[in-house]
């Protein structure tokens, strides 16, 4: 049924997974921001994913995933999202520092598909894209003025795991299975060298260091090529019965 | 950049239009005042939408004006 790659399949959902809980995570910031301009900028991104989840659940759909299991209908393992999004601890430097580099990657990896029927999505969900990640960088602009040390101590825990995301260094244009099969276009290798780039300038002028961060990570050896993360875990119980609607679906009786 | 500044928010729905005034943010940069009045009015496919710093604003005096400018001046 599918005519993607397997490999092709579990990137899309990985991506998917992780749009979805950067979704679920705006919308419990969208009250609770320092003001009512970030309350507005929550709602309305948390809105924006969730229709890029919906159409890219489509497109997963359509190369035989379930439309239910999709949806919520599994476990916290099976959810493929950017580790570092299972929790968030902490206040909103936190928040920020961990929802930045995780859309920044999910997004730097859809644009890198190189695929028939997937250009027309993907540039809509770019100019959507295009407001999110300028949003964050203003936001960690001021806060590196503001809150340096916090936001280097979250930086240091998920850029990391958002580099875990986007691939192992070792995955170049010569052994990239995902550049090697024509889906993508752009290896692991060379996303992660543009993501390292934007961060180390946008913080070079400010408090922030990032000489801390593990840039070599993850350890190929350790990395889970489906859920694109080192180690196990998920989101929790409590996220899930939010995310699946579970609550709303009791009073729509 | 960490004292919040008002921002005035302008925009125009077609090329050739009037601009309007549709409100303020406050925010703590120029760019992050960009973003806040792109979120905040987002509703409109906007062909174009500014925010000028309040205090960059230049008031044109109407009782200086309507005083006319005297014979002196």
């Amino acid at each position: 049924m599918s005519d993607w790659p397997d490999a092709a399949v579990d990137y899309v959902q990985a991506i998917a997974d992780t749009k979805l809980v950067i979704g679920h995570r705006c919308a419990q910031w969208s009250l609770a921001g320092p003001s009512l301009e970030d309350d507005i900028g929550g709602s309305s991104a948390a809105q924006e994913e969730v229709g890029h989840v919906r159409q890219l659940f489509r497109k997963l759909e359509d190369q035989g995933r379930d439309g239910d299991w999709l949806r919520g209908a599994r476990e916290p393992e099976e959810f493929n999202n950017a580790s570092a999004l299972d929790r968030i601890d902490g206040e909103w430097a936190d928040f920020v520092a961990t929802i930045a580099p995780a859309d920044r990657a999910a997004w730097y990896l859809l644009d890198a598909i190189d695929s028939d029927g997937m250009d027309g999505m993907i540039t809509k969900i770019g100019e959507d894209e295009y407001f999110h990640l300028e949003y964050h960088d203003a936001r960690l602009e001021t806060l590196a003025a503001e809150q340096p040390d916090e936001l280097q101590a979250t930086l240091e825990e998920t850029i990391p795991a958002a580099l875990a995301f986007i691939g192992p260094e070792s995955y170049d244009d010569e052994s990239d299975p995902l550049v090697e099969s024509g889906f993508t276009s752009v290896s692991a290798a060379d996303v992660r060298e543009r993501f390292a780039d934007h961060y180390r300038d946008l913080f070079a002028d400010t408090d922030v260091s990032l000489s801390g961060v593990d840039w070599d990570a993850p350890d190929a050896d350790e990395w889970d090529e489906t859920r694109r993360r080192v180690g196990s875990g998920g989101v929790d119980e409590e996220d899930l019965v939010q995310i699946r609607g579970e609550r709303n679906a009791m009073f729509a009786r | 950049m960490t004292g919040e500044t008002k921002y005035e928010v302008f925009a125009r729905r077609n090329e050739g239009d009037d601009t309007l005034h549709l409100g303020n943010v406050r925010a703590k940069s120029d760019r992050l005042a960009k973003m806040y009045a792109h979120n905040t009015y987002d509703e409109e496919d906007w062909d174009y939408l500014a925010v000028v710093r309040a205090d960059d604003l230049l008031e044109v005096e109407p009782q200086a004006m309507r005083h006319g400018v005297s014979a002196d001046e």
